[in-house]
């Protein structure tokens, strides 16, 4: 499944499962945007409890800007780019 | 619910280490631990994702003392005992 495409503005999922994920605690609630689309990869999560057959997710790389995650601490402008599955994402609704 | 893996953005830890290391171990056990992963990976005792949650669940204190083959150890270690290995 493949929800979003280069381009799109997404945040990271407010999430704090108890087993394994992929996706730092420092990006979750962040915005950021779809840089590429990589194609569809086994769930890390899933696959960290021994599932043989993990779900498939679309896995994006996904740009955050320093100032979103750290604030005006970040000193400088640039940005944070992670490799996340789809099922980490929202769509970002503008606002 | 993070843990003490999880440490991305959290001050107190010296600066990041960035000369470059040629040598890919410091001491032949090192060596070892690294060969033993990658069969117990092929041999599909565990895949990577177990791999990396194992050393995920180190006791927090213990992970912060413990270098790099060091961690990976501690998780063939656990794996092999949760997998009736050992």
């Amino acid at each position: 499944m493949q929800r979003f495409h280069v381009g799109d503005a997404v945040r990271a999922r407010v999430m704090n499962p108890a087993g394994h994920t992929r996706l730092p605690a420092y990006l979750r609630g962040k915005p950021g945007t779809v840089e590429s689309v990589h194609g569809l990869f086994p769930l890390a999560d899933e696959r960290a409890r021994g599932v043989e057959d993990a779900s498939r997710q679309a896995l994006y790389t996904v740009a955050f800007r320093a100032e979103e995650v750290w604030g005006a601490d970040a000193g400088e402008a640039f940005a944070i780019h992670a490799d996340l599955w789809d099922g980490y994402l929202e769509p970002e609704i503008s606002r | 619910m993070t843990r003490i893996h999880d440490v991305g953005g959290m001050h107190g830890f010296d600066p990041i280490d960035r000369h470059e290391d040629h040598e890919p171990f410091h001491n032949e056990w090192e060596a070892r631990v690294f060969a033993l992963n990658r069969l117990l990976l092929r041999a599909g005792v565990y895949n990577l994702d177990e791999f990396r949650h194992a050393i995920e669940r180190m006791d927090p204190a213990e992970y912060l003392e413990s270098s790099y083959y060091e961690k990976w150890f501690a998780g063939i270690e656990r794996l092999l005992g949760e997998k009736g290995v050992l």
